[in-house]
């Protein structure tokens, strides 16, 4: 059945060494253990009976979230249950939760956390079919009202980076849902009538009512306003805040909530979300990793489509500088992938925000853009072909856009093309930036000289007087630009974003630069603090 | 950019910071504040956007004189981005309805600083002052914004010129320049020198802080 190879041997054996050890495989419950495996993906093969790893590791796994011991849980979570996914169920599902179910007592709600895992996998590496879809819900369900909705804080325990996969698990498969009801050509009758006749099913209502209740319930914006102001997070945290389960499912509902208005298209409201978190190192987030990445990833493209190009280039090379650094501990890590995709749409949406808006940018984080979007850096500022590649770094860079309502089932004749709502993003921002087609060109010429005739000007591009004080009138218009300093992120000064500047009389253009004088300060100090030493080693060695 | 709510009242508030804002009915309330906002000259972006979205999730409850108004509100924020971030949250049908996209030209025209333009559009056809008709003041906004460029990039400007992007003459144009603290001399305009419109070169200079010098103050300390 199974192709003996090292490897394998290997992992059964260390899942034999680490079960054995505290509990030993029942031997009642594998006689008759009579698996019919009935999946619910159509086309995956009858499973056959569960292979004892398999049951060790269940048996395992649920004593310890019984025990609430996080440090281990945290090894099987990420990796043990990583590699026997690939090992043994790399094209069928794992065994459904009923089979499984006398392994572990029939204990309910370790079995709604198997569920989750179950169908995490399904939508990772099979097709989920809208069944699947719809018990994944009601599981969830299952899961948060049991959090939720209970007389005293659950004991339960969960590793920080599985309650982060809960929530972004929830919100993706939300998305996924949303997207695949609007593709109705190929559906069955009875699909249809199943999805018109459960609208409430990953409504979005529903998915907006657990992210708010988890924040509520949990109290975390009090948490960390009181710690903003330098209180202790505990006091306000009341009865449930104060569990690390709820608080941490608390906090990373608000990531859940920025991403999934930036969904929804409502840039302002998601970063009024962020309004309790600072961005720095410290920030909880940044202890999951691809919360971190996630966070960035919106908060930068929120600032872009709101044209705070400044702020959204702060956010973007915050979080390419930091995981660039980090490199070689994730590499390891099953969500790599995932995080070089996020990183490179990153670097897509920087490429379009510095066409936009020139900044000078760390060295590293240059070379790299230089490295992967070069060719187009170089044709987004030339002005006539820029459009098209503008249009489809936005394609490949942008979220995938949901629309909160399906389509109208009543009416099915009415849905001939539904467009993919994020072409409705897309046309609004690329009408933005085909007004300032022009600038980059201008912006080359006004380098050139300080002062200039309005009709000379006009001349070297080719166009007429008029035509060319209206652009440069955008020119200035554009170059001033909201820029966060300080305090929550959607405020922030008007400031110039351009390092050049002008202004015009009468006929005359008048043209200065801002120059970056010369930084001697670090130099300095670093010598000094280097002289010290040097003195301090010659004087201990006398 | 644009006047920042600073008369929002208390209900307004809470309900923007809260839950309630997905509630349904309170879309009277929503809307009946874009209505003081447009008696009264007042602006105010999140509880806009917050109508929008409760249309958004309740297509039902969409009121095009609502939408309209609010976009011709955000008309008078440019150069802000708020015209945009109201399309955000209406749907593909919506945008391309005639109106909307009427609206739509003329947030371009003004985008592109295209402001002789953005005047004889609008003056071309009855159904775009149709369209503003209920916001107060809305030529009056328009004229600030582009006053507000002009003085940003220039320190003199040609009168004919400055007419044609305000669209006054005459009298109205002497009474407007003397509002913004232009002078009027003969057929030149003359704007004060502002920190937008002085074109200086600066030399970004480094700011030492203190903080980075106290490493070096202790070792002169140990000498």
């Amino acid at each position: 059945m199974y192709h003996d190879n090292y490897e394998e041997d290997d992992l059964a054996a260390e899942v034999e060494l680490v079960t054995s050890a505290q509990y030993p495989p029942d031997a009642d419950v594998d006689d008759g253990f009579d698996s019919e495996g009935v999946v619910s993906s159509q086309k995956q093969p009858i499973a056959v009976e569960i292979p004892d790893t398999i049951k060790n590791f269940i048996t395992y796994f649920h004593r310890n979230v019984l025990e609430n011991n996080i440090y281990e849980l945290h090894t099987l979570y990420e990796v043990t249950f990583n590699k026997l996914t690939d090992r043994f169920y790399a094209k069928q599902p794992w065994p459904e939760a009923e089979l499984i179910s006398p392994l572990v007592d029939d204990d309910q709600v370790f079995l709604t956390l198997y569920r989750e895992l179950y169908y995490r996998h399904i939508y990772a590496r099979l097709s989920p079919s809208i069944q699947d879809r719809f018990h994944s819900y009601e599981n969830y369900c299952d899961l948060f009202n049991y959090i939720l909705n209970s007389d005293f804080p659950v004991n339960l325990e969960l590793p920080n980076q599985w309650l982060w996969d809960i929530i972004d698990e929830f919100i993706y498969q939300f998305q996924s849902f949303c997207n695949c009801r609007n593709r109705i050509k190929n559906r069955s009758e009875e699909e249809i009538a199943l999805l018109r006749d459960n609208p409430q099913i990953w409504s979005c209502y529903s998915v907006l009512n657990v992210l708010y209740s988890l924040i509520q319930k949990s109290r975390i914006n009090e948490q960390l306003l009181v710690n903003k102001n330098g209180g202790d997070m505990l006091e306000a945290a009341g009865e449930y805040g104060s569990k690390p389960l709820y608080k941490m499912l608390g906090y990373f509902s608000i990531i859940g909530l920025l991403r999934v208005h930036c969904l929804l298209g409502d840039y302002t409201l998601a970063l009024k979300m962020m309004d309790n978190i600072e961005l720095n190192k410290k920030a909880l987030f940044s202890r999951v990793i691809p919360c971190h990445v996630t966070t960035y990833y919106y908060v930068g493209f929120s600032y872009l489509m709101m044209r705070r190009y400044a702020d959204a280039i702060r956010a973007f090379s915050t979080v390419l500088t930091f995981i660039q650094r980090t490199k070689q501990y994730h590499t390891r890590s099953y969500q790599f992938d995932q995080i070089a995709k996020k990183c490179d749409q990153m670097y897509a949406l920087l490429a379009m925000c510095i066409a936009l808006c020139p900044t000078r940018l760390d060295e590293n984080i240059h070379n790299h853009l230089r490295e992967k979007y070069g060719d187009q850096l170089a044709k987004m500022q030339k002005g006539e072909d820029s459009i098209s590649v503008y249009e489809d770094l936005f394609q490949y860079a942008c979220p995938k856009f949901i629309s909160p309502n399906g389509p109208n089932f009543d009416d099915l004749a009415s849905i001939s093309q539904v467009n993919e709502p994020y072409q409705h993003h897309a046309k609004i921002f690329l009408s933005d930036i085909h007004s300032q087609a022009m600038i980059p060109t201008l912006r080359s010429f006004l380098k050139l000289y300080t002062t200039m005739s309005i009709d000379k000007l006009a001349a070297f591009l080719e166009m007429d007087a008029d035509e060319l004080r209206t652009q440069l009138l955008m020119f200035k218009q554009r170059s001033r630009q909201q820029k966060w300093i300080n305090g929550n992120l959607l405020e922030g000064d008007i400031v110039s974003t351009s390092d050049l500047d002008f202004c015009i009389k009468q006929d005359m253009i008048h043209i200065a630069e801002s120059k970056v004088g010369r930084r001697y300060g670090d130099w300095f100090l670093r010598n000094i603090t280097r002289f010290q030493d040097v003195i301090a080693t010659l004087e201990n060695k006398n | 950019m644009a006047q920042l709510a600073m008369n929002r009242p208390e209900v307004i508030q809470s309900l923007i910071d809260g839950v309630d804002r997905y509630n349904p009915d309170n879309i009277s309330i929503l809307e009946e504040y874009l209505a003081t906002q447009c008696q009264n000259e007042e602006y105010d972006l999140m509880a806009n956007l917050a109508a929008l979205k409760l249309y958004q999730f309740n297509p039902h409850l969409t009121n095009d004189r609502v939408i309209i108004n609010i976009l011709a509100k955000a008309l008078t924020a440019v150069p802000a981005p708020d015209f945009n971030l109201c399309l955000y949250l209406l749907t593909e049908p919506m945008i391309i309805d005639e109106s909307i996209k009427q609206l739509t030209a003329l947030h371009q025209l003004l985008e592109q600083s295209r402001y002789a333009k953005f005047w004889e559009t609008y003056k071309s056809d009855p159904a775009y002052e149709q369209l503003v008709s209920e916001v107060r003041g809305f030529s009056h906004a328009i004229r600030t914004i582009v006053a507000r460029v002009v003085s940003m990039t220039h320190q003199q400007i040609a009168s004919p010129l400055l007419e044609s992007y305000l669209d006054l003459s005459g009298e109205d144009f002497a009474a407007f320049v003397k509002e913004q603290n232009w002078e009027l001399k003969g057929a030149i305009v003359q704007i004060p020198v502002n920190k937008d419109n002085e074109a200086k070169t600066v030399v970004i200079r480094e700011n030492i802080k203190f903080e980075q010098l106290t490493k070096v103050i202790g070792y002169s300390n140990e000498m």
